[in-house]
């Protein structure tokens, strides 16, 4: 009875549908119309994230995001921002390991400004591009990396846990917000380049969702899109295969001042795209999704070992996925406590699978997160761009929680007993500097 | 360069398109009702929207809580879902999530909130599981015991947490000891300690009661029988009728003053600059959203433009004026400064901070910061409402601050009729230069004596 339990009649693409067109240039664009209300939403998804970065340019594609947003030949300086906020609309742009986006939800009759703003920046960024954004943003940069990774606890976890389970050399041993040194490296020619070769109407998928007229809208992409040359610069991104399973437990314990011990770890898991990820998905939302999964309720509410523990999903298409869990210690609890109890729990759901109860109320859950998703016009375009960049079918995003409501018990069984062991992980442990670790200390004080 | 040379010389640029005709957007107007239980009901229909948002409103707030028992009203709205008359706290979470349902319980200063995200289709069996939390909790010995337990592991993290530690540090300064607002939210180590299932069921019966609570009900409610469904959740809840306790007078010592919170070896300095005003109630408030907006309200806002855009020192800045309790006698907002800068150019960034006020003052807008500031806030409230959470957030906010239901649609219309002199007038009697308090949590070795040279006022250092 996979359609017992869904919440919408018409649980996949609730109605929605989206129309695909393709510019002269190789612009994708993909078209949704929804007249609910009176806004419309832009979204672009160049095919660059940070997998494309180079050894000593690490962070490159997340800082040219910035500026992206620093002027182009008709746009002075922060007049993208000035002109979207002006007109009412919100906007922004983010760099992951794949891809990155840039959008802005605009009131439908402000849409062609932000038609005209993409296009401009699209086709003539180094007209403005110059010194003094490029060394402004660098600083903006790494005051973004410092507050988000570096001043607060547990901060770099992701990109320790990443550098631990990609290995070196692969894509996506680094995280897009970069390193230090490389940041600091980057020059003006460096942004230059990376615009000359990624930023490519061939590369990139423009989404437009919500109060549209499809025709007119599609007329606007190809007066300001549709001169703009296209290029075939781009080498493809280095290889990211990898064995299905890491083969042997990696690990690494890092003392520093953290309010806890801490145990994480990431799991090699499948490809986003295949129903083996949607399993995996499955799996990780029983084990660690909410308060009444397997792991929340063994660590916070019976031996009351941890004050949270769950596990979270990151979808990659281009490497393995990560099945990234977080474990933060009670009291004054013990890190291989904690790690035997997980170790227990994985090895007893990869062997007895999920029960129905569990199959249902974690379908319940992705389903809703997908309707949270869907349900605006920015979420919904940024989907239509997602499945048609990684996976060339936009169409795909409109059916995607059925594909997760599709999925049986005992694939998501399979997919546990396969890849969530032992020696398919890398983890993790914090150590709060100064407890107990002061006898160490002590030994490297007396040498 | 030549290759872009060849792009720019082929792209055919237009000019800037002008926009469309405006398509007309209110702000949604709520149908307001009382069940027989006295429970007032606010209910919205938006179309489109499958994922329907409840916001339930309790009238407990934290002055409430007795002395020496900081965060029982956290606890308590924790234990609500932690098992009933039917269900054992494990059951609940799981039927919850049965239904796809997300549900978050929190104190704050007026009130508790608790907050259900459910698809429409399995409305009627979320409000059922939050009318039985209502009706029944179990406040159970045990459960109870873990969630003190829990919190009090959590609080090691918060005071961990830059920017909650700042908070922390500013309310303390800030208001008078004996206050309820200058002490944690959700309590210290001593007070929750000594919390337990007497005190969390004591609290619960002395301030939670139907005809003292609100509901707020938003999404697309097309073939729900919304009054049968609630009159069989939460209007099988009883309770006796109390009168609402009044809102007591805010006061605040704002006194030019700098507080360093010390953290030896942090990269960054977090800042948080504040006192307190006027709330929704005074019809200063339009002028003090525009002008606080300009101020900092966007990376091409006054501040940003200066230290993010021009100087690198932070990823940004914000100004904020955030209601902390608000009845029609009387109430306050938090007006502050908040972000983080690298800690070599604290100094510097500060300096340059308070010149921009000063400017702000000396000068006054523009007219056309102000025009660009009304077309946001006005022009965004179609996109920040398209959520049916977003509606019931804000709805439930006007009742828990005493407003008309319609005082977000009438603020649009004030937004766009205040103009520049009184968007000036308003920020600059927010953000007095001599009537602040700064907290930075950062590394004092470096920071506290370019910090005492911009003469802020007394600069005093607390270990972190």
């Amino acid at each position: 009875m996979p359609m017992g339990h869904t919440a919408t009649a018409q649980a996949g693409s609730g109605g929605l549908t989206a129309t695909e067109h393709r510019l002269a240039n190789g612009l994708r664009v993909v078209l949704s119309e929804d007249h609910l209300t009176p806004v419309a939403a832009v979204c672009l998804w160049y095919d660059v994230g940070s997998r494309h970065e180079v050894e000593g340019r690490t962070g490159l594609a997340h800082l040219f995001e910035h500026l992206m947003f620093q002027g182009s030949k008709q746009v002075q300086g922060n007049g993208h921002f000035e002109l979207v906020q002006g007109a009412g609309g919100s906007l922004n742009g983010t760099t992951s390991f794949e891809r990155t986006n840039y959008f802005e939800t605009m009131p439908a009759h402000q849409l062609e400004l932000a038609l005209w703003l993409e296009a401009d920046r699209m086709g003539s960024l180094l007209a403005a591009l110059d010194d003094e954004s490029m060394e402004n943003q660098r600083d903006v940069v790494k005051n973004e990396r410092r507050q988000r990774y570096d001043n607060v606890p547990y901060g770099t976890a992701f990109e320790r846990l990443t550098a631990l389970a990609y290995p070196e050399g692969h894509p996506y041993h680094h995280t897009p917000i970069g390193s230090m040194a490389d940041l600091d490296a980057a020059t003006l020619e460096d942004a230059r380049n990376f615009f000359r070769t990624y930023y490519a109407p061939n590369n990139a998928v423009l989404s437009v969702v919500g109060d549209i007229d499809p025709e007119q809208t599609l007329a606007w992409i190809e007066k300001y899109f549709g001169s703009i040359p296209s290029h075939d610069g781009k080498q493809p991104p280095r290889d990211g295969t990898l064995p299905e399973t890491i083969g042997g437990q990696l690990r690494e314990v890092v003392v520093e001042e953290v309010p806890a011990r801490a145990l994480m770890a990431a799991y090699r898991l499948p490809h986003d795209g295949t129903r083996e990820c949607d399993a995996a998905d499955i799996a990780l939302t029983v084990l660690g999704g909410g308060e009444s999964s397997r792991l929340h309720n063994r660590l916070v509410r019976r031996d009351r070992t941890a004050v949270a523990a769950g596990f979270g999903l990151l979808r990659l298409a281009g490497a393995p996925s990560l099945g990234w869990l977080d474990v933060k210690t009670s009291g004054g609890v013990e890190v291989p406590d904690i790690e035997s109890a997980v170790d227990d729990e994985l090895a007893r759901f990869a062997a007895e699978g999920p029960t129905p109860e569990e199959m249902e109320r974690a379908q319940a859950q992705l389903e809703r997160e997908w309707l949270d998703r869907l349900g605006t016009v920015a979420g919904r375009a940024d989907e239509l761009c997602r499945y048609a960049v990684l996976f060339g079918d936009p169409q795909l995003a409109l059916t995607a929680v059925q594909r997760v409501l599709d999925v049986t018990a005992d694939e998501v069984r399979a997919v546990a007993q396969a890849r969530l062991r032992p020696d398919n992980r890398a983890v993790l442990v914090y150590e709060p500097a100064g407890t107990d670790h002061s006898e160490q200390e002590e030994e490297g004080a007396d040498q | 360069m030549s290759d872009a040379a060849v792009s720019l010389t082929s792209m055919e640029f237009h000019p800037q398109p002008r926009p469309g005709t405006a398509k007309p957007w209110a702000f949604p107007a709520p149908e307001r009702g009382t069940l027989d239980n006295g429970l007032t009901v606010l209910r919205c229909h938006r179309p489109g929207q499958q994922v329907v948002a409840v916001e339930i409103f309790l009238a407990a707030p934290l002055e409430a809580e007795p002395e020496g028992l900081d965060g029982v009203a956290t606890i308590m709205a924790r234990a609500l879902s932690e098992g009933t008359d039917k269900h054992s706290a494990e059951e609940f979470a799981a039927e919850l999530e049965r239904c796809g349902a997300t549900l978050d319980a929190h104190a704050d200063h007026p009130g508790v909130r608790i907050s259900l995200e459910v698809p429409v289709s399995r409305l009627a069996k979320a409000l059922g599981l939050v009318a039985e939390a209502l009706r029944a909790p179990a406040f159970a010995d045990s459960e109870v015991e873990r969630l003190v337990r829990n919190r009090l592991d959590e609080i090691p993290h918060e005071i961990a947490n830059p920017a909650r530690r700042a908070a922390m540090q500013l309310s303390k300064e800030l208001f008078p000891a004996t206050s309820r607002m200058s002490r944690p939210r959700q309590g210290t180590e001593a007070t929750v300690a000594g919390i337990d299932s007497a005190a969390v069921r004591a609290f619960f019966e002395a301030h939670v009661r139907p005809a003292t609570a609100t509901a707020v009900v938003v999404g697309d409610l097309t073939g729900v029988d919304l009054d049968a469904v609630l009159a069989d959740t939460l209007g099988a809840w009883t309770g006796d009728t109390a009168e609402p306790r009044p809102v007591p007078p805010v006061t605040a010592d704002d006194t030019g003053r700098v507080i360093i919170v010390d953290r030896p070896g942090a990269v960054q300095t977090q800042l948080l600059i504040g006192r307190i005003g006027p709330d929704r109630h005074d019809r200063v408030w339009p002028a003090q959203v525009l002008g606080t907006y300009c101020l900092g309200g966007t990376l091409t806002s006054r501040l940003d433009k200066v230290l993010r855009e021009e100087k690198g020192y932070t990823y940004g800045v914000r100004a904020f004026g955030q209601v902390l309790r608000s009845g029609p006698q009387g109430g306050a907002a938090m007006l502050a400064i908040s972000g983080s800068v690298d800690t070599p150019n604290t100094g510097p960034a500060l300096d340059d901070l308070w010149k921009v006020l000063r400017t702000l003052a000396a000068e006054g807008l523009t007219d056309a910061e102000r025009e660009t500031a009304v077309q946001n806030l006005v022009g965004v409230a179609p996109l920040k409402y398209e959520t049916a959470a977003s509606v019931a957030g804000t709805l439930a906010d006007q009742v828990e601050q005493h407003l008309p239901d319609d005082f977000q649609a009438q603020l649009y219309a004030r937004l766009a009729e205040t103009g520049t002199v009184e968007a000036t007038a308003a920020v600059v009697s927010a953000f007095p230069t001599d009537r602040l308090v700064t907290v930075l949590v950062g590394d004092a070795a470096r920071i506290k004596e370019p910090v005492e040279a911009l003469g802020l006022g007394e600069v005093t250092v607390v270990t972190g």
